[in-house]
């Protein structure tokens, strides 16, 4: 194009010269001095060239900003369609990019560590639960469909058969689940989660030191100096990056532990989202439960294992030679045969596949909608430009009869799609990061905020993809103007194709955002089996402070009276459990003396007051203080326990319990009560309970303190804390909170699901109203001459309105069909998210067809109207 | 003498009207009727008809010269005719004003 121009002024002038020097000849001067005359009176020929060229790029740059100009101005003449176009490519392209950073984040990505595929998770598998080989276990657990279980938990045992057994082939490094401690920097106290990890961890993983050494295998020994490795993400955050840290005492549950090292700020963990704090050797960790020797107790399970693989080794030649030493290390018989377990190998490139299997489904879910939105903002996107351009043929036929050229009048129409793409890409960036912040918080609240950072290489290709369609379905006015002759049929079936479409996009939509909204609806009525209003709950660590065990009873009986004591306090009662943190309390198997039947219950250990201040005792009594005091062997059991047992007549009886911690043998309780039955770890969490006075040995660090408000619980906190800062002023009170706020907190994640599929499905009726009010509109606009001729025949202006309804009605209904198999297909894979709902309700379905028949009638409803009120003479002398 | 910024385009344009021409022939066209103001630097004609062909007033096309070899002819377009038309009244009135004010 370029070189073509040049040549030709190359040419253009040479002719001029040529034609000039001829005329200076015909004059009579010598055919040399008529060229330097020639080249005199024309000028410098390169300096004419520059000028000319100059010409060109002003020109162009000058009509390109005409462009622009008269683009912004188009655009500006259609606000409605401008904003709706630009917002559909923000809300798909920012809400995708969002959603698809995070997934990629949680599910895709491998461990910032080097060589992450050679990592290999050790886990055991088995049909059916092997039982009689454990005593006590702690990680993940899962049932598979198929009857297989799975786990991540051995011995301390088997974890040194299998480091030693498979040394050259694999190295192998140890760990344990994270649980928060009681931290304490020169005085400044904190609460963490820590990790216990085997000397081998950070060689094994490949994590470098930012400051100081990580552990050796020296350090994770018997006898070796107690000492602690800082997360870098809690060196900055806790520590305030003090380089000075290395060598200094930190205070874990008040033991001294020296800081050796801080870990590369790449390294966040075990898996994203991994809010391991502090890591210490297993030989120096502060066991959740104290269970006695921990490593060298053989049926103690809560080792889990990551091994490497050495280069060229591959996971099936490891994983016999580990099953074999795995059986090697078993203490006991399997009490059920055939369900041995054998060693299974998992690849551990992403981290814990435990933790981000549980987020691999709601994450999908919520990403199929997103996509499911994005599909529907194209089809907006193009319906809506579809009648722009319908709406332009006048103009462009005007201008191309004015002698405007297609190529120019093909800029022009680009020009107008790229700033449409363009507005629409950057509102979208600010949307993605909106709702990747939002989204950063939708794992379980007890994980480290997920950093979900905006992936530029998803934005981009997201937004290329779209502005690439924005751009096609711009210069489909150009590329028609062509051939204008029976367009507008075409358009009118594309038009109708693309609103049935949306609708079977909105009805999958807004049926997610009715269930989800139902979803949390009645999880947030669901009564939790006691008053949750005045209630106020905070948790401490005295055992861990500096209190003794025979100092801890005499302890909670000061709190329980003292805080009983303050004004506004109803009740306060202590247990070992917080109610309703979705944690696990323990399990314990229960019989009934004599009976042959045994079953699962779970126990917690309380105070006196505890259980009066949740549940009405419905037969029998609680314990005093003086059974807790002597440690009786007594139970008061939950009326569903009594239930399984055999009636409220089982008040008084013995019951075997047998929670696996005091070697294989049970303790006899004796049954002094029965109470309500309540929500335990979750509101929909029911289990049979029983509870136990409290105890100090077999408790956990943190105690739970409940106490009953007369009014307004927060006006008490102030009254509160005074209380007991005077207790023990260097005590600190862990996540004080309303019983609301702590129900609302379990249920982030509900709530996080509705907020966005109400999102997801109040857009999707936006747009699928705007456009079949748009389609709607132009067919009715087209079938103006008709309707003015049936009008003119007699029709009844009502009978008009009703055929333009029933017009529209017809798509909507068809959309809505075409819509039911993905429904249908989406509710059986999102069922598994809804907690207190079926998927597929009748009530859902003709809640989101209702609502979305509704929006749909207001849309078709105008230019029914409009049609009807047409005046037939009007629109046939227009014709 | 210098021409008057704009003036050099309406001159073109005016040239053009007459039918297709080619770049000598304009600038012998407008030496004749404007007596010599073109004189020095003929080649400025260039930017000037670059700058109208891309505003689409005028058009080209390559064909044979009276005299033999290929030239570029201009024209004028309808967009050209339309704005010769409104720039010729707006001069008239312009001269027409500035020589009424001369002849108080």
């Amino acid at each position: 194009m370029r070189k073509r121009a040049e040549a030709d002024l190359e040419r253009e002038i040479a002719h001029h010269l040529h034609e000039l020097t001829a005329a200076y000849e015909r004059q009579g001067y010598s055919p040399d001095e008529a060229r330097r005359l020639a080249a005199r009176t024309f000028g410098k020929a390169t300096h004419i060239k520059e000028e000319v060229r100059d010409e060109w790029w002003s020109t162009w740059l000058h009509s390109v900003w005409q462009d622009i100009v008269f683009g912004a101005r188009v655009l500006g003449k259609t606000p409605v369609v401008t904003l709706a176009v630009v917002l559909s490519l923000a809300l798909g392209i920012g809400a995708n990019t969002a959603i698809l950073s995070l997934m990629d984040t949680v599910l895709w990505r491998d461990l910032p560590v080097p060589s992450p595929k050679q990592l290999t998770l050790v886990q055991w598998q088995s049909h059916g639960s092997p039982i009689g080989l454990m005593d006590y276990q702690a990680g993940d657990f899962a049932d598979s469909v198929n009857g297989i279980n799975i786990a991540d938990y051995f011995s301390y045992r088997t974890f040194q058969a299998i480091r030693d057994g498979v040394a050259g082939r694999a190295s192998v490094a140890a760990f344990t689940l994270a649980d928060g401690v009681s931290l304490s920097y020169h005085g400044h106290p904190t609460v963490a989660p820590e990790r216990p990890v085997s000397g081998e961890f950070f060689t094994v993983l490949q994590v470098h030191a930012r400051l100081g050494r990580l552990f050796t295998p020296d350090d994770d020994r018997a006898g070796a100096p107690a000492t602690v490795v800082l997360s870098h993400r809690f060196w900055d955050r806790e520590l305030g990056a003090n380089p000075a840290v290395v060598g200094q005492p930190l205070l874990i549950n008040n033991a001294p532990y020296i800081i050796i090292g801080v870990t590369e700020p790449g390294f966040g963990g075990l898996n994203p989202g991994d809010a391991s704090a502090i890591y210490v050797p297993l030989h120096h960790a502060e066991w959740m439960d104290p269970v006695p020797g921990a490593l060298t107790n053989d049926r103690f399970w809560g080792i889990e294992m990551v091994a490497r693989r050495a280069s060229g080794v591959t996971d099936a030649q490891i994983q016999p030679v580990m099953s074999t030493l795995y059986r090697a290390t078993w203490s006991g018989q399997v009490k059920t045969p055939g369900t041995e377990p054998s060693i299974r190998l998992e690849p551990g490139s992403r981290g814990l596949s435990f933790l981000w299997s549980d987020f691999q489904h709601p994450l999908l879910v919520i990403g199929g909608l997103a996509a499911l939105l994005l599909g529907l903002a194209c089809a907006n996107i193009m319906g809506l430009l579809l009648a722009r351009a319908v709406a332009r043929q006048r103009e462009i036929a005007m201008r191309l009869a004015l002698g405007c050229s297609r190529a120019r009048l093909m800029r022009q129409l680009m020009t107008e799609s790229a700033l449409l793409a363009l507005s629409g890409g950057a509102v979208s960036v600010a949307v993605g990061y909106a709702t990747a912040n939002l989204l950063g918080r939708f794992v379980d609240p007890s994980f480290q905020p997920i950093a979900a950072s905006l992936d530029w290489r998803i934005l981009g290709a997201a937004g290329a993809t779209t502005g690439l369609a924005v751009l096609a379905f711009g210069l489909f006015p150009a590329w028609r103007a062509a051939k204008i002759k029976d367009t507008a049929r075409h358009t009118g079936r594309t038009g109708r194709l693309l609103i049935v479409g949306q609708m079977g996009l909105s009805v999958v939509l807004v049926l997610a955002a009715v269930i989800f909204t139902r979803n949390l609806l009645a999880l947030r009525s669901v009564d939790p089996g006691f008053d949750q209003r005045n209630l106020i709950i905070f948790g401490m660590r005295p055992s861990t402070s500096g209190y003794a065990p025979q100092r801890l009873l005499p302890f909670y009986l000061t709190v329980e009276q003292r805080l009983a004591s303050t004004p506004g306090v109803a009740a306060v009662g202590i247990g070992s459990r917080r109610p309703l943190s979705n944690y696990n309390w323990g399990a314990a198997r229960v019989q009934l003396a004599g009976s042959p039947d045994s079953l699962v219950a779970q126990y917690d250990h309380v105070t006196p007051g505890f259980l009066p201040l949740f549940s009405p005792i419905l037969a029998g009594r609680v314990f005093t203080w003086a059974e807790v005091g002597s440690g009786a062997k007594v139970a008061v059991i939950s009326e569903d326990l009594a239930r399984r047992l055999g009636g409220r007549s089982v008040l008084g009886h013995t019951l075997d319990f047998d929670n696996g911690l005091h070697g294989r043998t049970s303790t006899s309780l004796t049954i002094i009560g029965i109470v309500r039955s309540m929500a335990r770890t979750s509101l929909i969490d029911w289990q049979p309970t029983l509870w136990l006075p409290m105890d100090t040995t077999d408790v956990r660090p943190e105690v739970t303190v409940a106490i009953r408000t007369t009014h307004a619980p927060y006006a008490v906190v102030p009254a509160i804390r005074r209380a007991m800062g005077k207790i023990d002023p260097d005590l600190p009170l862990v996540d004080l909170v309303t019983m609301d706020e702590q129900i609302q907190s379990g249920l982030e994640r509900e709530r996080m699901f509705a907020t966005l599929c109400n999102g997801f499905g109040i857009l999707a009726l936006l747009l699928s109203v705007v456009g079949l009010y748009g389609v709607m509109a132009y067919q009715t606009s087209r079938r103006r001459g008709e309707i003015g001729i049936r009008l003119a025949l007699g029709a009844v202006p009502r009978a008009v309105a009703v055929m333009v309804l029933r017009d529209g009605v017809k798509l909507v209904v068809v959309g809505v069909l075409a819509g039911l198999p993905v429904v249908w297909l989406g509710a059986r894979y999102a069922e598994k998210e809804l907690t207190h709902m079926k998927a597929l309700e009748p009530l859902s379905l003709s809640l989101a067809t209702g609502i979305l028949l509704a929006a749909a009638l207001a849309a078709i409803g105008i230019p029914a109207l409009r049609a009807s009120k047409i005046q037939p003479m009007e629109m046939l002398r227009r014709d | 003498m210098d021409l008057i910024q704009g003036t050099l385009e309406l001159l073109i344009l005016g040239t053009v009207a007459q039918g297709p021409i080619h770049g000598y022939g304009i600038a012998q066209r407008i030496l004749l009727v404007s007596r010599e103001a073109l004189q020095v630097r003929q080649g400025s004609l260039y930017p000037a008809l670059h700058r109208l062909e891309r505003k689409r007033l005028i058009k080209a096309e390559w064909r044979q010269s009276d005299s033999g070899p290929m030239a570029k002819y201009y024209a004028l377009t309808a967009a050209g005719r339309k704005q010769l038309q409104e720039e010729t009244a707006e001069w008239r009135r312009y001269a027409g004003a500035v020589a009424l004010v001369l002849q108080v």
